[in-house]
């Protein structure tokens, strides 16, 4: 009778708060704007929340070993430019081609990043708010005031962002979404079904004890963001095909947007749970909120901040009052259990 | 002991930590570099006449003095203020200036700051004109004012200070009024005589430039010929590719009779390009507002956005030098009637700004309106 | 006292001579770095962020972080100027102002305090939130045209050369070196970023603290936020943008650790110090934005990298010298035997 209670875990649980939330805020738009509840609006938020999605993976990587990336946005940035420019210059390079470029070209960033937190012992706030830095000077200084333009890019490229693979009735599956779907699948499994998965949760729950017990946590960590800085990569991938249009300011703030996704998606920020799939929903109802209050007309331009930092508190509230709730259910049983067990 | 020789370490590391930053690129001029911007925008075959009656000689700066000039833009990386710093360069060259052409600026995220930053340590420098693309609104003005106590001349170029306190004098770009109308009749050109719904994707509330255009189209629509348009919505996208690209697909959704989104900057107008594009929408809304040619080309020629405009950074540069230098060198007074020479650009006369109850300034123009014939000249 | 003199040498040492190595870089590069009206400038500029800095230390130090200060900054700005737009006297404008900071404060400390959220989550929401609610009232105007005192306050000297901002830091300064180094309450706030738990445990009501720091985070923005409408003399809905990664950059290099528990405020006001003189002397040299915050990016990365490595080197050099000398000794008593 109570299978599905001992099924769940309580980061099930968190994600299907977090499905509520969605879809209250689902309701209350559908009924305050018109024709908010369309396949028009699935295709806008699935296609804007593809690449702050894909960096949001790599930061819940790296927020479970109890670390934070703030250099993402500028690898987001300096892949796009970088990847932009080698398309200009060589038309003919294949698209796999250009995807590995984006990804070792951002896996090469945060290489740097592991190195000088996991074995030079530097706390990754400081590392990763310096190499923000760094990584945007660099990008600026290697632009030189160019600008990647939609026509000097290969066609394939630009046009990645209007294809479609498949709909379902009016419902369209692009590109640049199932990429980050993809993605999310395999992080999803490989945090769960993994000895690496395992020992990120391990390493983030208790770093100390992590070590006695012997596991390897200096490579544990250089690997979390090495895959971060690979996911903030291929991200700057995405970036490039959905603007085509690159700058040197290009990806300024994903960084904050991605933490944000990660901390409403109910990813510990002292390390240790959390899963992508929570990421991608809190991204995915940052995104939501963000896109409703835009098309709500009775909400000026000039309200929009206010209620999405109100609504992104009342979220991360309300996420931990029904969790505290749907822990209770589920532990209700366990408890009585044990009660009878005594008596 | 341990400890003075771990300090030294440090001391040696930083220093070669510092002797790095120092040997950063400084953007320093003499060194003159043959290869133009890729991207500059196509120069006016034309200088406009001057508008008011000369009232006393035209002033031709003597070349060859020795001083130190910066060229600050909003900040760096953006195609449009590195084709003025070549235009400036140019001039630079032509005059003989024995001092050197500092091209400095802030970051995208602190340049309010930075700005003021620059400007308050160009007194200190011993610099003695500075060519500001206003980004702070009037809250540099007190920095302007303390600069120019100094000696340092203040010229803005692109974007002025709005109270025009501490401002020597303004390079308009086009006249303000006018950039009003050229995006209204765009407008009207794109919609026809029959009119419709459009909406301004703007860059930020702050930035006073969009604004004082928006506000001069505002006061061109009232007329009757544009009465059959209709401004639905002011939105902004903060110069960001991605805010821009997301509200110009929201203006769509929320206005089902929208026909054409009227962008006045460079990044927003691109990035509603490549939305309606990607969306599949540019047969029902159209794209039109202030963007550079070569982010433009293929837009234009698939009909998404059939018009835009935009003038000559490269020229704005040059003649701001020539400006800058005249008044910097004591030769000009920056006085309303005042008339110098502007190298190939012929002659211009400082005059009252008709946008601002106090400010001066020299007027450039054209526009140039682009189509699908010119857009790839 | 040995501890404390060891650290003196360590973090703090390492500062001082940074800092003493930038201004004599910067003496023989920029000669007009020595003079006085620069030094006041490279305070002035930065003052808001510094003054800003000093109540963040508390809060990091407590184990916490505060992203929202920009935003109370720009919140108070803000209210100044619309109310005396509307033709509030300017004294009552800044009372409310700084009001506003202490509501924006209580409002972050409540929920992380009481209700237990992350502070991360909450002051990000504040962030995005406080921006707005100054988006709301001045919307895409810019306010200015204060009253001369105000002005003048903000930009002219008040004692000799010194602003009535600096002259407001140094006191600021000092009262929080003693609160936080001298005090008992100073003390608490070492004990509960140590170990919250254990400060709960040990009866230490812990969220009426952190509820405090939190407000005090709220007044003293909004009290910058005001000085920086003065220096400014105009606001815009953008003002004080982006001010928390270099707040956040001063405390982290002056030596505090993210994690609560450790560092004081004189690795704090000497990071202070090597920042505003590195940007300064760079800013004088014509180096460009982009590499100037790249540099202290830099600067804060190695700060804490070289000693790390120094001293793995040392303890691998000294692990090595013990197992030579044990060789050696095995060897003497092999020979001896």
């Amino acid at each position: 009778m109570h299978t599905w209670r001992q099924r769940m875990r309580p980061e099930q649980i968190r994600e299907l708060s977090l499905v509520g939330l969605i879809v209250i805020a689902l309701l209350i738009f559908g009924w305050q704007i018109e024709n908010f509840l369309s396949a028009r609006t699935f295709n806008r938020i699935t296609s804007s929340v593809a690449i702050v999605g894909m960096v949001a993976i790599g930061q819940t990587l790296v927020v479970l070993t109890r670390n934070i990336d703030l250099s993402v946005g500028s690898i987001v940035g300096f892949t796009a430019y970088f990847v932009g420019s080698q398309l200009a210059a060589n038309p003919g390079l294949p698209p796999v081609m250009a995807v590995v470029l984006a990804v070792l070209t951002g896996g090469a960033l945060g290489l740097v990043n592991g190195l000088i937190v996991a074995y030079g012992r530097v706390p990754a706030i400081i590392t990763t708010l310096g190499t923000l830095a760094i990584y945007r000077m660099l990008l600026i200084n290697y632009a030189n005031a160019r600008t990647i333009t939609v026509d000097s890019l290969p066609s394939w490229v630009v046009e990645l962002s209007r294809q479609t693979i498949f709909t379902i009735g009016d419902f369209a599956v692009r590109p640049l979404f199932a990429i980050t779907i993809a993605a999310v699948v395999v992080f999803q499994f490989v945090l769960a079904y993994t000895v690496f998965g395992r020992r990120l949760y391990a390493i983030g729950s208790n770093p100390e004890a992590a070590r006695f017990a012997g596991l390897p946590a200096q490579r544990t960590v250089l690997a979390a963001f090495v895959l971060c800085g690979m996911l903030a990569g291929m991200a700057g991938f995405l970036f490039l095909a959905r603007f085509g249009n690159i700058t040197a300011v290009a990806g300024q703030g994903i960084e904050l947007e991605s933490v944000a996704a990660v901390v409403v998606g109910g990813v510990n920020t002292f390390g240790g749970s959390g899963t992508v799939l929570g990421a991608l929903l809190g991204a995915f109802l940052i995104d939501l909120l963000g896109q409703g209050l835009l098309r709500w007309l009775g909400i000026s331009e000039f309200w929009r901040d206010a209620l999405l930092g109100l609504l992104i508190l009342l979220a991360v509230a309300s996420d931990s009052v029904i969790l505290g709730w749907l822990r209770r259910i589920w532990a209700a049983p366990a408890l009585r259990a044990e009660v009878s067990n005594e008596g | 002991m341990q400890a003075t020789k771990r300090h030294l370490f440090f001391a040696v590391t930083l220093i070669i930590a510092l002797l790095l930053a120092a040997c950063t690129p400084q953007s320093q001029t003499p060194a003159p570099t043959s290869a133009p911007a890729p991207t500059s925008a196509p120069a006016p075959t034309s200088a406009p006449a001057p508008t008011t009656a000369p009232t006393g000689g035209v002033v031709s700066a003597t070349p060859g003095l020795d001083i130190n000039m910066i060229l600050l833009p909003k900040f760096l990386g953006i195609a449009v203020f590195d084709q003025a710093y070549e235009g400036a360069k140019e001039a630079h060259a032509e005059l003989g200036n024995k001092g050197n052409l500092i091209f400095t600026g802030p970051t995208a995220e602190n340049s309010v700051a930075g700005q003021i930053e620059t400007l308050t340590n160009a007194a200190t420098q011993g610099v003695k004109a500075v060519m500001l693309s206003n980004n702070a609104g009037d809250q540099i003005a007190a920095a302007a004012q303390a600069a120019q106590a100094a000696g340092v001349k203040v010229v803005t170029w692109d974007s002025p200070i709005p109270s025009a306190q501490g401002e020597s004098v303004f390079v308009a770009q086009v006249d303000f009024n006018e950039t009003g109308r050229v995006m209204a009749d765009m407008a009207l050109s794109i919609l026809g005589p029959q009119g419709g719904e459009f909406a301004i994707l703007s860059a930020s509330p702050d930035a006073a430039n969009q604004n004082a255009w928006i506000a001069s189209m505002k006061q061109v629509l009232a007329e009757p010929k544009y009465a059959n348009l209709k401004l639905v919505d002011t939105v902004y996208g903060n110069d960001q590719s991605e805010e821009s690209y997301n509200q110009a697909l929201a203006l769509v959704d929320k206005y089902p009779n929208l026909k054409l989104i009227m962008a006045p900057t460079t990044v927003g107008i691109a990035a509603a390009a490549k939305a309606m594009t990607d969306e599949g929408l540019c047969d029902k809304v159209k794209v039109s507002g202030l963007g550079l040619p070569s982010e433009m080309a293929s837009y234009t020629l698939s009909g998404c956005a059939p018009q835009f405009a935009l003038w000559s950074f490269k020229d704005l540069g040059y003649l701001t030098y020539y400006l800058a230098y005249g008044l910097a060198t004591g030769q000009l007074q920056g006085v309303e009637g005042e008339r110098f020479n502007a190298g190939r650009m012929g002659s211009y006369t400082i005059e009252k700004d008709p946008t601002r109850p106090n400010g001066l300034r020299v007027l450039m123009g054209p526009f140039t309106v682009y189509t699908a014939e010119n857009v790839n000249k | 006292m040995k501890a404390k003199l060891r650290r003196l040498l360590s973090w703090e040492g390492l500062l001082l001579a940074i800092l003493v190595l930038v201004a004599a870089v910067n003496a023989n590069l920029a000669p007009a770095y020595v003079s006085l009206n620069n030094q006041i400038n490279l305070f002035q500029l930065s003052i808001e962020k510094i003054i800003v800095a000093l109540v963040m230390t508390f809060i990091i130090i407590n184990g916490e972080i505060d992203l929202s200060v920009a935003s109370v900054m720009g919140l108070a700005a803000c209210i100044v100027a619309v109310l005396f737009d509307r033709g509030v006297p300017m004294e009552w404008a800044i009372v409310v102002a700084l009001l506003a900071g202490v509501l924006c404060g209580a409002f972050n400390g409540f929920w992380v305090a009481y209700v237990g959220l992350p502070s991360l989550a909450v002051t990000l929401a504040g962030m995005i939130g406080f921006r707005g609610v100054a988006r709301i009232l001045i919307e895409d105007r810019s306010i200015g045209g204060f009253p001369a005192w105000f002005t003048a306050l903000g930009q002219q000297p008040l004692i000799g050369p010194f602003p009535f901002s600096l002259i407001l830091f140094a006191l600021l300064f000092t009262l929080a070196l003693i609160v936080l180094q001298y005090s008992g309450v100073g003390r608490l706030v070492y004990v509960i970023g140590h170990n919250a738990a254990v400060a709960r445990y040990s009866g230490i009501d812990v969220p009426r603290l952190k509820l405090g720091l939190f407000i005090a985070s709220g007044l003293v923005a909004a009290l910058a936020g005001v000085l920086l409408a003065a220096r400014l003399g105009a606001v815009r809905g953008n003002t004080a943008d982006g001010f928390e990664l270099d707040i956040i950059t001063m405390v982290l290099l002056g030596g505090v650790s993210i994690f609560g528990g450790t560092g004081n405020l004189a690795g704090v006001g000497l990071s202070i110090l090597v920042i505003l003189n590195l940007r300064n002397g760079m800013s004088l040299l014509n180096v460009t934005g982009n590499v100037q915050t790249g540099v202290v990016g830099m600067l804060l990365i190695l700060s804490v990298l070289l000693p790390n490595l120094a001293q793995m080197a040392r303890e691998r050099w000294q692990r090595r010298a013990v197992q030579r000398k044990e060789v050696q000794t095995g060897v003497e008593t092999s020979v001896s035997s």
